[in-house]
């Protein structure tokens, strides 16, 4: 069961210049049931980074009760579950190629090596990168860099799935065959997705229930369930008026 | 290879003009380096030299690596040592090796103690800016995957700081065997060092030039045969710096 429960979950962050500490998540509740593709909405700073960050073990200064798989996730234990993350930055080991850093992934996670080079070589077809397999980050666009980072998030088999605004870098066509790849495996595999995004289409576009937070301290503000159905359609017309319905709230809301 | 000729020629030139008591040409050099050579007196010298140079090394490698990273990992570290490390940096060399001298007397165990530590205090500061340069979103990256403690330290950790342990080993080597031929001039009953002192005092120009020139040769070769292929190898991936 690869779910998420976060409870009243505050997170200060603290430093030299302001000794008080900064307030970015304020009491934020959320349940994510197994198998079930939510979306984090909102503002610039609102603290949407910082929630997957507490959900991915990286981040344990918090306030709150923290819950994946049923398990705390804490300092001491592993993460009770394998996750594929991927950053608002790619995040790329510069001197290895992309197989090498994908391999460097499917290694930490403890994929027998005898898989490897099938796996990567799919998940590199599929983003689009067979032929940049042995290149080096520094030789790759910012876009390319990130679809190198996602097929490293996928190529691990990850159990949830956090994605921070990973469409966000990439010309509009590309992004809109990304998120189609994106649904199509996730209608395969069902993991549990955790997808941060402050583009409200893309939004209601790939998720079951979208969570938008208000400004910083970010806060659950409001909820929305999508319920077209799926394989979702770019041209139904119903997804253009949910978009439109949410980006009308995230605006309306912010006076 | 132009270069050469040309940097011949004018030596010659200046031998010439100068007259062969304060300028040796190159042949009266090369055949000075080539009778010592054949006597065993290069080679052996060179030895006592090499042993010295590497073993100071050697420690101030250790030390200022060890330093540089207390420096880099811990902000206590840093205030405690920040301070010192500049205040070494700034004490003439020569103070150290008077020092060492004093304390551990004029031999092999005192020039090395001197050498070390010159040297460590510049290599400690570039371990501290690479440790201190480490990108912690790789490293949370790594996390992330499971990876564990042991292979972050190796694969993510330790090639971010490569390059300036590299910079440190090519500096704290130039530093050392300027640092050694100095001490062996003060306090050395053998060595390079030794040798040229001796030349200069029974005014031998071309013994001087001889044993300068095959010093800086074998220490052109460790830095081009040795030193550059490895950073070569270890850094290909890196894009060349266009200004
Ligand atoms: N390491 C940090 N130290 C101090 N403050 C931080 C740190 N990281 C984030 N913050 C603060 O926490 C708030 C939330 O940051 P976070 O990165 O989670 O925002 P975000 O919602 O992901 O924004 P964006 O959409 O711009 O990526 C920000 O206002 C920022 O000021
Ligand atoms: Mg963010």
């Amino acid at each position: 069961m690869a779910d998420i429960a976060l409870q009243a979950l505050s997170k200060v962050y603290r430093s030299k210049v302001q000794p008080e500490g900064l307030l970015a998540l304020n009491r934020v509740s959320l349940a994510v049931a197994d198998h079930q593709f939510v979306c984090l909405l909102g503002p610039s700073g609102c603290g949407k980074s910082t929630v997957l960050n507490v959900l991915s073990g990286l981040d344990q200064e918090y306030d709150g009760e923290v819950r994946v798989a049923g398990a705390v996730v804490s300092h001491d234990s592993t993460h009770p579950i394998r996750l594929g993350y991927v950053f608002q930055e790619p995040r790329l080991l510069p001197w290895l190629t992309v197989r090498g850093n994908i391999e460097f992934a499917l290694e930490s996670v403890g994929i027998p090596k005898g898989q490897w080079r099938e796996r990567i070589n799919g998940w590199l077809d599929r983003v689009g990168l067979h032929d940049f397999a042995e290149v080096h980050p520094h030789e790759l666009s910012g876009g390319m860099q990130q679809r190198t980072s996602i097929a490293r998030a996928f190529a691990v088999d990850p159990e949830i799935l956090l994605m921070d605004e990973p469409f966000s870098g990439l010309d509009e066509l590309t992004a809109r065959s990304m998120r189609e790849l994106l649904l199509g495996i996730w209608l395969e595999t069902r993991k549990t997705v955790v997808f941060v995004t402050h583009n409200c289409f893309e939004a209601c576009f790939l998720a079951d229930r979208i969570i938008v937070f208000t400004p910083r301290p970010g806060s659950i503000k409001q909820e929305f369930t999508v319920e077209l159905d799926r394989p979702r359609n770019y041209e139904d017309p119903r997804l253009f008026d949910m978009s439109v319905k949410v980006t009308h709230f995230v605006t309306g809301g912010r006076e | 290879m132009v270069s050469l000729v040309v940097l011949l020629a004018v030596w010659q030139l200046a031998s010439v003009a100068f007259t062969a008591r304060y300028v040796p040409g190159p042949w009266l050099t090369f055949s000075a380096m080539w009778e010592h050579l054949s006597s065993g007196e290069i080679p052996r010298h060179f030895a006592f030299t090499m042993t010295r140079m590497l073993g100071s090394f050697a420690i101030a490698m250790a030390v200022g690596t060890v330093l540089g990273t207390l420096m880099g990992l811990y902000r206590r570290g840093e205030q405690m040592l920040d301070m010192w490390v500049m205040v070494g940096l700034t004490i003439p060399s020569l103070c150290y090796i008077i020092v060492s001298f004093m304390w551990l007397g004029l031999n092999d165990r005192g020039a090395v103690l001197a050498i070390a530590w010159t040297t460590f205090p510049s290599i400690a500061i570039n371990i501290w800016q690479g440790v201190k340069a480490i990108d912690q979103r790789l490293i949370d990256m790594a996390r992330v995957f499971r990876s564990s403690g042991m292979r972050r330290i190796v694969k993510v950790v330790i090639p971010q700081v490569l390059p300036y342990l590299m910079a440190a080993a090519r500096f704290g080597l130039g530093v050392v065997w300027k640092v050694t031929v100095f001490v062996e001039v003060l306090g050395g009953s053998d060595g390079v060092g030794y040798m040229l002192n001796y030349s200069f005092q029974m005014f031998n120009m071309a013994d001087v030039f001889a044993w300068t020139i095959f010093f800086t040769i074998i220490m052109l070769g460790i830095e081009l045969l040795i030193l550059k292929p490895i950073e070569t190898r270890l850094f290909s991936w890196r894009p060349d710096i266009r200004a």
